[in-house]
This record gives C-alpha cells, sequence and structure tokens, in this order.
C-alpha cells in the first residue's frame, strides 16, 4: 500500500507520537475522520515475512524491544540511591511500528466496574494515590465493543463478566490441555473457568488468516497475521484512508510550544540521526507509559520548567506494572503447551479484592506456558531436578512437553515514589538522558502475589499434577504494563489529562496510552488501552471539528 | 498461486529471517555475525573463537552438562560447542569471554593438580564430574552452561541443535504450525470442550 506522506514545511492537523496499542487506534480513528495526521515511530516498520521463530534473538535477547538499543536503562528502589544498571528487569517495550501490540500475548480482558470506582468502594491505602477514575465503566463499554469489533477478539462470556452491548465477533480460539486442566482444578475448589478472551482470530476474518496455532505469540511478531496487533488491523486501516503517514525510524525528543504555552510539533531524529521538524495543530502522545513520560520531561522549557504538561509533578509518577505469581505443575500425560495460543481459559473468581483477606488486591489467572527451550532449559526445571548431567538430560525430557504454569495476573498500586525520570548519567545512543525506573513494590502488591500462589496451588493440585513447585515470589523490578505515569483526572493538581486524555496544562495536547491509567486493573491493560484510544479519539475529532483545539 | 497457511509459512521464514537479520544487524552486529553461520561451513572448518586446549575442555564441559541419554545426541553432538565457538567471537558476547576462558583454563589447572599432566577432558568421568560439582555455583560454571545449553536448543542457523534434534530430543514436533488437539488432556475432552463449549 502506497501512503500518504506529508512534506516538511507542511502543519498536519495531528502528529501523534507512538503507533502501538493506542497511537494505532488514535490514527485509524482521526484519519478516518477527515483529518491530516503523521504518526511518529522510533522504531522499524516490519512485516509478516520478517517475522520469525527464533527464540535466542526475540525471547532470550530481546532483539526487538527498547533494551536493545538502550541497554544502559538504570534501576534504584528509592530515590536516594543514583540509579544504576543492573540485571533489573526493568521498562520493556518493543521498538517497531505496531509497538508492543506486535509481541504481545494477546490476552483481551476488560477491566470490570469495580476497577474504575475502586478508591470509594475500598477506602484510602497509605502510601499510595489510590483514586477513583474519572469516567466509568459503563462510559467506557461501546468502545470496548468497538475494539473487539474493529480489530478482533475472540471469547465467549464468562460467569463474572461485566456487561457487554455485542457478543464476541469471533468464536473462542480451541482449548488447550492448559485449560481442561484449569477447568477441572476449578471444578474441584467450587471455581468457574471461563474461556480466554484473545485478541487473536480463530477464523479468517477481514482478509486476515485465522491462527494457525504455532505456539509463538508472546516476544514474537505474527507471521500470519491473525494476531490482531496494530500492525494489521488499525495501521493499514489509517493509511488506507490517504490521510495518514507511518513515519518510521524517527524518534521524537521533543515537543515545541509557543509564546501562548500551545504545542506547535515535535522535533524528532530521522533514521540518518539528522534532526527534524513535524509542524502540526495539535500534538497526541501514545508512546507509552515510559516514553510518554520521557518526552514530557525532556520537553522543559521556561514555561514549563519542570516538564511539559507537569504542572501537577504526577508525570513519570506512580509507575505500575500488574504483580504477577505462579505455580507449575507436571502432569501425567503430554500437554505440548508450546502449540497454539498463550492461554484458552482463565479464573476470575479473585477478581475483587476482599478486606477479609487483610490487604488491598485481587486479580484473575490462566493457564500457560510461556517457555521455549532455551528458556525451560536454563531454568525451567523444579528446584529438586539436578541442573546439569544425565538426570537432567532426562528431565528436559520427561518435563518439557508435561509442564503447565498457573499465573497470577495481579493489581499494582499507584505510589507516588515509585517513578521513570530522566537519567542523564546515562545518556542514550543520540546524547539524550537515559531512562530511571525507581521502584519498591507497596507492602500489599506483595502481600496478593503471595495470596495468589497459594490459590494456584491448590488449583494445580486439585488438577492432578503429579509435581508441583512455586515459582519464588521476589521483589519486582520492571515490566511489559507500563501503567500511570500520566494520569487522568478531573483535578489538575494531581493528575495530568482530564477526562477526555486533553493535558490540563496545554489546550492542543492529547495524552492516551498506559500512562493514562489511574489504577492498574487486574494484569491485562491493553484491551482498556484501545477502548480509551477509541474514546479519546472521538473526543479529539469532536474538539477540533469545533476549533476548540 | 495462493499457498496454504504452511507453506506460505514456510517460505516466509526463509525469507523473513533473512529481511530481520538484514535489519537488526544494523543495530546488533552479534546477530548478524552469527548469521554467517546459515553459510555452508555451518558446521564444519576449524574452531577460531576457541584454542585447541579450550575446545577440548569445553567439550568436556559440555558432554558432562547434557550428556547423551539413551543413545540421544547430548550437546557435543549437536553441535553446542561449535555454537559457542561461534558465540565467543561476537561483540555481544564479549563480557563473558575472560570468564570462559578463565574458567576452561581452571578446568584443566584443576585436573592437572589431580593427576598431574593432563587436562579436563582427559580425565575419568568421575573425576571430571567432581571438579564440576566444586565449581557449580562460579560465574563460569553458570555463563558456560547457559552458553552450552543455548547452543543445545537455539535455531539450527546459529550452528548447534544440528537438524533440529534438541527440540525432538524434549519431545517437540517442531513445525510451522499445528492443529488441535494438541495434548493429550483436550484430545480427552473432545471437539465440544475444544471449541469451548464446555
Amino acid at each position: 500500500m502506497i501512503q500518504r506522506s506529508f512534506g516538511e514545511s507542511e502543519t498536519v492537523d495531528f502528529v501523534i507520537v507512538g503507533t502501538g496499542a493506542a497511537g494505532g487506534v488514535l490514527a485509524q480513528e482521526l484519519a478516518t475522520a477527515g483529518f491530516d495526521v503523521v504518526a511518529m515511530e522510533q522504531g522499524p516498520w516490519q512485516h509478516e515475512s520478517d517475522f520469525t521463530h527464533d527464540e535466542l534473538a526475540l525471547e532470550r535477547e530481546l532483539a526487538m524491544m527498547n533494551r536493545a538499543f538502550e541497554p544502559n536503562q538504570t534501576f534504584r528502589t528509592s530515590a536516594a540511591e543514583p540509579g544504576r544498571v543492573t540485571g533489573a528487569r526493568g521498562l520493556l517495550y518493543r521498538r517497531a511500528v505496531g509497538g508492543s501490540s506486535v509481541h504481545f500475548a494477546a490476552n483481551y480482558w476488560r477491566f470490570r466496574p469495580v476497577d474504575f470506582q475502586e478508591r470509594s468502594l475500598w477506602g484510602p491505602i497509605g502510601g499510595t494515590a489510590f483514586a477513583d477514575w474519572p469516567i466509568t465503566y459503563e462510559e467506557l463499554e461501546p468502545y470496548y465493543t468497538k475494539v473487539d469489533w474493529e480489530i478482533g477478539v475472540s471469547g465467549a462470556p464468562g460467569p463474572f463478566d461485566p456487561p457487554r452491548s455485542r457478543p464476541y465477533p469471533v468464536p473462542p480460539l480451541p482449548n488447550k490441555s492448559s485449560g481442561v486442566l484449569l477447568e477441572r482444578g476449578a471444578r474441584a475448589l467450587g471455581l468457574h473457568a471461563q474461556v480466554a478472551p484473545m485478541a487473536i482470530l480463530s477464523e479468517a476474518r477481514q482478509g486476515r488468516l485465522a491462527c494457525q496455532a504455532c505456539g509463538h505469540c508472546a516476544y514474537y511478531g505474527c507471521e500470519f497475521g491473525a494476531k490482531s496487533s496494530s500492525l494489521v488491523t488499525t495501521i493499514p486501516k489509517a493509511v488506507a484512508t490517504g490521510r495518514c503517514e507511518i513515519r518510521a525510524d524517527s524518534t521524537v525528543h521533543r515537543v515545541e510550544t509557543d509564546a501562548r504555552g500551545r504545542a506547535t510539533g515535535v522535533v524528532y531524529w530521522d533514521k540518518a540521526g539528522t534532526e527534524r521538524r513535524q509542524a502540526a495543530r495539535a500534538v497526541v502522545l501514545a508512546a507509552n507509559g515510559a516514553e510518554t513520560a520521557r518526552l514530557l520531561l525532556l520537553s522543559a522549557s521556561a514555561a514549563f520548567p519542570d516538564g511539559l504538561a507537569n504542572s501537577s509533578g504526577a508525570v513519570g509518577r506512580h509507575i505500575m506494572f500488574n504483580g504477577y505469581a505462579y505455580t507449575n505443575g507436571r502432569f501425567e500425560h503430554p500437554l505440548n503447551e508450546y502449540k497454539g495460543a498463550v492461554a484458552s481459559r482463565i479464573v476470575h473468581d479473585f477478581y475483587d479484592a476482599d478486606p477479609a483477606r487483610g490487604f488491598y488486591g485481587g486479580g484473575g489467572i490462566d493457564a500457560r506456558f510461556p517457555s521455549g527451550p532455551i528458556a525451560f532449559a536454563v531454568d525451567g526445571l523444579p528446584p529438586d531436578v539436578p541442573a546439569w548431567g544425565s538426570e537432567y538430560a532426562q528431565a528436559l525430557s520427561d518435563y518439557y512437553t508435561h509442564t503447565v504454569r498457573f499465573m497470577s495476573h495481579l493489581t499494582s498500586l499507584p505510589v507516588p515514589t515509585n517513578t521513570v525520570t530522566l537519567d542523564p548519567a546515562h545518556p542514550d545512543r543520540f546524547g539524550r538522558p537515559g531512562l530511571c525506573l525507581t521502584y519498591q513494590e507497596h507492602p500489599d502488591d506483595l502481600m496478593t502475589r503471595l495470596w495468589f500462589v497459594e490459590r494456584t496451588q491448590e488449583l494445580m493440585e486439585a488438577a492432578g499434577a503429579t509435581h508441583v513447585w512455586n515459582q519464588p515470589v521476589l521483589p519486582l523490578d520492571g515490566g511489559l504494563h507500563l501503567l500511570g505515569t500520566a494520569r487522568m483526572g478531573n483535578d489538575p493538581r494531581d493528575s495530568v489529562v482530564d477526562r477526555y486524555h486533553r493535558a490540563h496544562d496545554v489546550p492542543n495536547l492529547f495524552i492516551c496510552d498506559g500512562s493514562s491509567f489511574v489504577t492498574s486493573g487486574r494484569g491485562q491493560p491493553t484491551m482498556t488501552i484501545q477502548a480509551l484510544a477509541f474514546r479519546a479519539a472521538e473526543h479529539i475529532a469532536r474538539f477540533a471539528r469545533a476549533h476548540e483545539v | 498461486m495462493p499457498l496454504t497457511p504452511s507453506t506460505r509459512r514456510a517460505f516466509l521464514a526463509d525469507a523473513g529471517r533473512a529481511a530481520t537479520v538484514a535489519w537488526l544487524s544494523l543495530e546488533l552486529s552479534w546477530l548478524g555475525s552469527l548469521e554467517g553461520c546459515t553459510r555452508e561451513d555451518a558446521n564444519s572448518g576449524p574452531y577460531t573463537g576457541l584454542t585447541p586446549a579450550e575446545t577440548r575442555a569445553m567439550e568436556a564441559f559440555a558432554a558432562q552438562i547434557f550428556p547423551s541419554v539413551h543413545g540421544a545426541p547430548g550437546a557435543v553432538e549437536l553441535g553446542a560447542v561449535r555454537f559457542v565457538d561461534r558465540a565467543l567471537r561476537e561483540p555481544f558476547f564479549a563480557r563473558s569471554v575472560p570468564v570462559v576462558r578463565a574458567g576452561l583454563a581452571d578446568l584443566d589447572a584443576r585436573a592437572r593438580a589431580l593427576d598431574g599432566r593432563r587436562g579436563f577432558a582427559a580425565l575419568a568421568g568421575e573425576r571430571q564430574l567432581a571438579i564440576l560439582r566444586q565449581i557449580e555455583r562460579s560465574d563460569f560454571f553458570k555463563a558456560a552452561r547457559t552458553l552450552v545449553l543455548t547452543g543445545v536448543f537455539a535455531d539450527p542457523s546459529y550452528g548447534g541443535n544440528r537438524g533440529g534434534a534438541g527440540w525432538s530430543m524434549i519431545g517437540i514436533d517442531h513445525r510451522p504450525s499445528y492443529t488441535a488437539p494438541f495434548g493429550y488432556y483436550d484430545a480427552q475432552a473432545g471437539a465440544g470442550a475444544a471449541r469451548g463449549s464446555a
């Protein structure tokens, strides 16, 4: 497809920074609404034919992830320490057109009504900025449904689902052995396994192939185009309007503002490292919870000394990753979990927080086996099996196809001292300050993980595993879900954007991605990121038509 | 000509691999260099990362980490040492090189301390095991073990996992795509459950 391209001297209606889960939706919707759009992406534009199953490059060395480009990201547990390059997991995301939606596992859980009003329902929590969202589930529901039908989400209703206005557009993916066993364990305990909603096509749709069950979703791009990433859903539709240019290999490092405090466009480095500008009537940031915060902080000026749109001081604060915990089990017969999508069944009986537990937290559980053979060989066997030698070699054969993981995906609390900040001592290859993650898990988050590992152990035992071992719960030091660093809110004193994703401080700057989250939800944020983006696009287009940007 | 998904994918796998690596090599020179392993000499020719003495020690080490069991190939037969030889020449593994070289020399030194002259590779299996048990918490052991296991299970184009035999050994039926049922339990649960109506 030949895409529209805009010249350097042209002022477009919108420049969008980021082409991932949110950026793709915003580009599609704003271009479809008739606006001229340039969407900037710091990574390359890859296609299905570029994707492989190379575990060493993609899963072990994360070749398409930011850490391959910026290995010097720093970590610390409090602002009293200097940031250090450590073995911490850190802030992980893809740098390529389609963003992290290219390599996501495609779990597409909706939030529930409770997720938007939990501060009112639960009360305050010490050491946190726990707050209600400025919107409700009911307001977002039409946009969740829009995501289902626009990109293609497979699934079937479950007993704890929030209300939905339309059924799933695509039936569920095949149940895997892991799903059958999770159902078995849940039944034995009086719990309720349900179909996992996945952004993967179970049947051909809109010119795209159905899932071929190759088993390479998380960390991999889908060479069949069956995974509903931005790369094969919203971005082609945006380009097809003839009003949208996807500008790959273009690293935005500053949002420019004029004397009136309005955004005028962005400054970026092109593939050759040459500095260029793109002027726009309005700027939309959708660069993820790490990069959006960095860009706002890098865009400080005399008028915005603490960073653009940061009069609240909330930019970069409250980062949340979603805690996790899991139990492994070996079964008598082969499951062959290396085939198929990541998960086919989930258990949502423990979604709500319960004061009887003595701490705040809740989550969902799925059955999965995300280890490629290298990862499994290096550290996938139980701790009581030798780590080398003939018994080890035999155990790899006995365990690889027989093993499954019951994994919890959990709340993380918004803690003001958990931050993404600039680290001038560790510049990136362009010379701009690197990213520093400061993170210390809230005690309730840790308690939640410890509580859930007991639940997954019970489920694994009830499912009939012959060998059960828990993954040790270690302090969280990063992750792939980058949430909360430019939170929504009605009060400009403690939030960055309003309920329409407009920056409180800059009338023609909009921010919509994981950074907009007020609370973390239960583990699977991308569905909500995209629902927010569809809703934001509708309002942004409305403002633009009314000359209110 | 319409391609079935699996033939299409098989075609894409070759074309895609070349394209991905062409781009990656701009940023990650080690991957681009490792890609040299797809040349015809991938599994032949002299070692150039490891010296002959290091090669002998590494082969003995790899054979102890992942030995041949019940006639199945072990790490050495699968080409893991050739993978290690290549990996050690790549910038990405540069940090591991001094650790691995010193560790291999240390294995030989410990062997000579036992019998005076010969290196680790010449020791009887039981004596090799005794030495490895002494060092299994060392940085060398961890780095070298990970390298050997990566050589056993990485894509064969990197020089190890010959013919995908490492995958076969642990029960992987290596194909570009699969159809349900995938395993014993979903097959048992039957077609009804497989479509989500259970």
